[in-house]
């Protein structure tokens, strides 16, 4: 299981044991905050992959 | 930061949606809330009280429901009253200069329904410019608006969002960008209630966090390597 999908694992769990609904809505919103991370590294590592193999660069 | 959050709404208690957002309110910040109607239905306005009530907070939020594209009565019978000129506008007016202001709106048709095209026809960017002028005329910043539409049809998990999204609105900075959400959604996490969470979950909370905040610093260190190759 990869880290990102361990953690969003571990959040559903802790949304579903927590018995106190302000807390819910925390868990709840972390995780769409872990989502949008990933999603931004994501995003970033193609962007960094794309230009070392970008042809404009090979001369440098 | 000291947030007042100025309510007008002649119905409250009957409002699922008011009555949501009020219980919604953090305990640990600074947050007042001022309805009005229960404090004027049957009396003058006390302008000298609500000038020095209003002087004192940082981020002034009016909350109400939209009746016919604007605030309820009393919302604006407060305006012309209390936000005089040597008060808020004018020579000598500048008590309301540098302070951030938004609105809260309970909105009954669909998002959808505000755009061009749409069943109302116009934004809510565009019906809210009295609001925008009045900020920009007493030297307010004017903030995002949030809005929330259609409350009374949304789900157990959307209406989970709308509590956070407005603890953030409420008490978050007004930047409102990835990094201040993580910040305060950590900060939230840190602080929350153990014993709620169920037997042994605390290590468990205490790894989620360490692990937010290591996508944070992968972010940054692949921010700083895309900006390198620039």
């Amino acid at each position: 299981m990869e880290k990102e999908d361990w953690l969003l694992f571990e959040l559903e769990k802790l949304f579903t044991s927590s018995q106190e609904y302000k807390q819910k809505a925390l868990l709840k919103a972390t995780t769409e905050l872990v989502k949008e991370q990933v999603k931004r590294i994501n995003q970033m590592e193609g962007e960094l992959d794309g230009r070392l193999w970008s042809p404009r660069d090979w001369h440098n | 930061m000291k947030t007042l959050i100025i309510i007008s709404h002649p119905e409250i208690e009957e409002s699922s949606s008011q009555q949501y957002l009020l219980h919604s309110i953090p305990d640990d910040h600074d947050v007042t809330i001022h309805h009005l109607e229960e404090l004027y239905s049957d009396t003058p306005i006390d302008v000298v009280a609500e000038q020095k009530l209003v002087a004192a907070h940082d981020r002034i939020i009016f909350q109400f429901p939209l009746y016919w594209y604007s605030s309820p009565a009393l919302l604006k019978q407060w305006q012309d009253e209390v936000l005089t000129d040597d008060f808020a506008y004018g020579k000598n007016g500048t008590q309301l200069q540098n302070k951030e202001f938004a609105l809260v709106l309970l909105v009954g048709a669909a998002k959808s329904d505000y755009q061009a095209g749409g069943k109302e026809l116009f934004s809510m960017d565009e019906l809210t410019k009295p609001f925008q002028a009045m900020a920009h005329k007493t030297g307010m910043t004017f903030l995002k608006t949030f809005s929330i539409y259609q409350f009374v049809y949304m789900k157990k998990k959307e209406k989970m969002t709308v509590l956070i999204d407005y603890q953030l609105f409420v008490t978050g900075d007004s930047e409102q960008s990835l990094l201040s959400r993580e910040i305060w959604l950590l900060n939230q996490l840190k602080k929350t209630n153990v014993t709620t969470l169920g037997i042994g979950n605390e290590e468990t909370l205490q790894h989620v966090i360490e692990m937010i905040e290591e996508n944070r610093e992968t972010i940054d260190d692949l921010k700083i390597l895309l900006d390198d190759m620039n």
